[in-house]
């Protein structure tokens, strides 16, 4: 005999359990002793129903039953384990008799997993358990891989397939069956798949499996399932042909997968990356697209092709006033306005037109949004120019109607530029820039109309583009610079603060202010550049102050719509703090004109930008129409007789009354008076003599650069050189009403 | 049906019995004689009464068993008598039952003569 516990193979229970059903008591002894010096551990029960009894709370590994028993037999025992609950796959041998053909039969028909013919040759029967045991663990795997597979592919929404040929079609799991929405009890044959599918569609998937099948290639495609219960569904096939030895297809085996979701996905994605998520209108990338193919087809079909670039009138102001929300739903409404003008499709189109036919180029036909306010309406065939003129007719007729914002009645009108291809433009990048030309031209025409390019047109709009769009670049290419213009405490000789103003360098040559900053207030960037120049007189304040102590103000410009921002305060704030000077280094300037014309909006912002001790400075003071009464309530500092009352001092009495007038005034309020434009000693003398100690100008110094303004100090202020030095305070003229520079000198803010 | 010369317990089947147990430490021989003894005995009442009452399928039963039981022990001509019982049985050929049965109560008192003596000596 075999020796004793002989060990198991390594995946088998270390004493498997066996029970052992016999009535003959003899071999139920022999058995059981045998089949324990083989390791096995044995319970023994003497009939069927003992047997039953004994599983209700014993699991055995294996079921050994003698089939002929009185009472219940072996047959009978293994129907009834059978249906326990944990017993459906559990081995069970059935012992019969030598030459029992049909009991053997029975057995398999009982549910017995094999059987084995009863002998005195024990050894023989723990061989047969122990093979069942290890097919039985086998099979425990495969199916629990198997069942890990279904759920796997029942979470991915996927399902396998076979699809032997000369057997009628697919043959689905019963997770491919789920994909469609079947049940295990509904196979699925080609023709309710197709069914399944729309009619459109259909002939389609058929010819591209036939295709498949007759070429022997991968069969991969989506198609869209209509399922029982209604539901639509995207469902991915993926199959690949399976050969015999002789490189004979005999098939296909592949999954099905439910990509419904992710189809959507993929669509919503494509979506956001070719259109205006505001406006739901393609979008730049997408425009171009359109154009390009648009004169693709002009091109092979011999057609022009019209861009209208359109762009709202005064949008910016619309915006600076109603807020940007109000802007935003203003851009709506002229957009949805707007595709009514074209044939407008909203197909997203980035694969090949080829399929579609020759005329499918009228799919590109769309009304697109480049950015801002700027549209773009594209139409891919035109007989001429008056084809196009007509669009922008519609166009400039759909904004005529006021636009309802938030209770109050917008009235916008639009410039539209026209460009034809090939005349204007061979390529999407000329007709983008020579609408744009055409449309500036009729910006500078009034507004609110349209033109086609021509190219008379192009020198000056197109100088103008350039400039914008280098003006874009200016601040993060660091074109900008900040020049100083020193304020002079005329009697003392001493610098007491200066004006920053700002300067481009582009490429090297100095745009004067008069070019850029009136194209900047147009197009918006005065917001951007002026914030960059908060930044940057901050940053100068603190140099200035390491290198010399400098502890005064350097005065920016703003224009009024600056004040209007609700976070200026705190934009000061921020950059001050960067570099660690106080509030009071940066003084603002607001002209007069733009202070009275905005005043309800500016004064909140003039109080707030006070209480942080940020001083206000009137620029142009006496140009414009100020209102007194506001001017004595107003949290200002500073008045800045404009220069041309300085210029003609000496020369017109008008010029001198003016210039009394707005000291005394500035006296009776107790605000700074300071007189820009000084370019001589008359006038500086003058001026003093009226009573402003504070000056700016030429005669003191031009706007330099920072480093400049320290090697001015250096060598003209502190030796004392300059001819306007000493003049004022030892001339023996009437002593001036000293207008101090007392700092801090702040109006209590109005509670 | 003659006896033939064989002996009533066949020696290769009892080795196979005091293999399974080399050292006797679990008594099994006695074990299994024993367990032989109480099955001759319920069966042998179990036999007697289904002749009586001339019930086929007990007989079957009880001879099935003992058939099985014999041959463990080396009875082999028990055994053998309990398959023709059996096999007569199934093929409804009972004109030789009554016979045959008799010669089966004769052998199971011979067996059990047999084993008696190997029990006790055990």
């Amino acid at each position: 005999m075999t020796p004793r516990n002989q060990p198991f193979s390594e995946d088998l229970p270390e004493r498997p359990k066996v029970l052992l059903v016999d009535d003959d008591e003899v071999n139920l002894l022999l058995t059981s002793v045998a089949l324990e010096d083989q390791g096995f551990s044995v319970t023994t029960a003497t009939g069927g129903e003992q047997a039953i009894a004994t599983l209700v709370d014993f699991l055995p590994d294996i079921v050994v039953l003698d089939a002929v028993m009185p009472g219940l037999d072996g047959f009978q025992t293994c129907r009834e384990l059978r249906v326990l609950p944990g017993f459906e796959s559990l081995p069970v041998l059935m012992l019969t008799g030598l030459d029992d053909d049909a009991s053997i039969t029975r057995a398999y028909e009982a549910g017995a997993t094999d059987f084995f013919v009863k002998s005195t040759q024990w050894s023989l029967l723990s061989g047969r358990l122990r093979y069942l045991l290890r097919a039985s663990r086998t099979r425990v795997e495969l199916e629990r891989s198997k069942s890990r597979l279904a759920r796997a592919q029942d979470l991915a929404r996927m399902g396998s397939f076979d699809w032997k040929k000369g057997q009628g079609g697919p043959v689905f799991s019963i997770e491919g069956l789920r994909v469609f929405g079947v049940g295990p009890d509904h196979p699925l044959n080609f023709r309710k798949l197709l069914r399944m599918v729309p009619e459109e569609e259909r002939n389609a998937f058929i010819e591209l499996t036939h295709n498949a099948m007759e070429r022997s290639t991968v069969l991969a495609t989506d198609i869209h399932a209509r399922l029982a219960d209604g539901r639509q569904r995207i469902v991915h096939l993926e199959a690949e042909p399976e050969f015999n030895e002789h490189g004979n297809l005999i098939g296909y085996t592949g999954i099905v997968q439910d990509v419904t979701d992710r189809r959507l996905a993929e669509d919503r994605i494509r979506h956001l990356a070719n259109f205006d998520t505001l406006t739901g209108l393609p979008n730049r990338r997408q425009l171009i697209w359109r154009a390009e193919r648009a004169l693709e087809h002009g091109r092979r079909l011999n057609h022009q092709v019209a861009l209208l670039l359109i762009d709202l009138d005064r949008f910016k102001v619309i915006n600076d006033t109603l807020g940007h929300g109000a802007g935003d739903e203003l851009l709506v409404e002229v957009a949805r306005r707007l595709r009514s003008c074209v044939r407008h499709s909203d197909q997203v189109l980035e694969s090949s037109l080829e399929t579609v036919g020759v005329r499918s180029h009228r799919t590109l036909e769309a009304v697109g949004r480049l950015g801002g306010d700027e549209f773009v309406a594209l139409l891919p065939e035109v007989a001429d120019e008056r084809d196009a003129e007509r669009v922008a007719e519609r166009i400039l007729e759909a904004m005529r109607l006021p636009i309802i914002i938030g209770m109050q009645e917008c009235f916008v009108t639009a410039s539209v530029g026209i460009a034809i291809f090939p005349r204007d433009g061979a390529n999407v990048a000329d007709l983008l820039r020579n609408s744009d030309v055409a449309m500036y031209s009729v910006k500078s025409a009034g507004r609110n109309s349209s033109a086609v390019y021509r190219q008379s047109l192009s020198g000056q709009g197109r100088e103008k583009l350039e400039l914008e769009s280098a003006l874009h670049k200016a601040i993060e290419r660091d074109e900008l610079v900040l020049y100083y213009q020193p304020k002079i405490d005329v009697r003392g000789a001493r610098m007491v603060g200066a004006e920053a103003l700002m300067r481009w360098r582009r490429q090297g040559v100095l745009v004067p202010p008069g070019d850029f900053i009136p194209l900047a207030e147009e197009t918006g960037l005065i917001t951007p550049l002026s914030e960059w120049a908060i930044r940057e007189a901050a940053r100068q304040a603190r140099i200035w102050q390491d290198n010399f102590g400098f502890a005064d103000s350097i005065a920016v410009n703003l224009p009024s719509r600056m004040f209007e921002r609700t976070d200026l305060v705190e934009y000061i704030h921020t950059a001050v703090t960067t570099y660690g000077v106080p509030h009071h280094a940066i003084e603002l300037e607001i002209t007069e004109t733009g202070l009275m014309k905005d005043l309800q909006n500016v004064i909140p912002a003039l109080h707030r930008l006070n209480e942080i001790g940020v001083e206000i400075s009137i620029d142009d003071f006496g140009t414009g129409y100020s209102s007194l009464a506001y001017l004595t309530t107003l949290p200002i500092s500073e008045l800045k007789i404009d220069r041309s009352f300085v210029r003609d001092l000496g020369m017109t009495p008008q010029s001198s009354a003016v210039v009394t007038a707005i000291i005394a005034l500035a006296r009776s309020l107790g605000l700074r008076v300071i007189a820009e434009g000084v370019e001589n000693l008359r006038q500086m003398e003058v001026l003093h003599r009226l009573g402003c100690g504070i000056m700016q100008g030429f005669l003191f110094s031009k706007p330099q650069p920072p480093e400049d303004i320290e090697d001015w100090l250096e060598q003209t202020v502190l030796p004392r050189k300059a001819p306007w030095i000493g003049r004022a305070g030892s001339a023996d003229v009437t002593e001036p009403p000293r207008v101090t520079r007392a700092r801090p000198l702040r109006i209590k803010p109005v509670a | 049906m003659s006896l033939s010369p064989i002996p009533v317990l066949d020696e290769g089947a009892l080795q196979r019995l005091r293999d399974l147990d080399p050292a006797g430490k679990n008594q099994l021989l006695e074990r299994v004689l024993r367990a032989f003894e109480n099955s001759v005995v319920r069966l042998g009442a179990q036999l007697v009464d289904a002749r009586e009452k001339n019930d086929m399928q007990s007989v079957r039963h009880a001879v099935h068993t003992l058939k099985s039981s014999s041959a463990s022990i080396g009875a082999l001509r028990l055994s053998r008598l309990c398959a023709e019982i059996e096999a007569a049985v199934r093929q409804e050929a009972l004109a030789g039952l009554p016979g045959l049965l008799d010669d089966v109560d004769r052998e199971l008192a011979v067996v059990l003569q047999a084993v008696q003596p190997m029990r006790s000596a055990g």
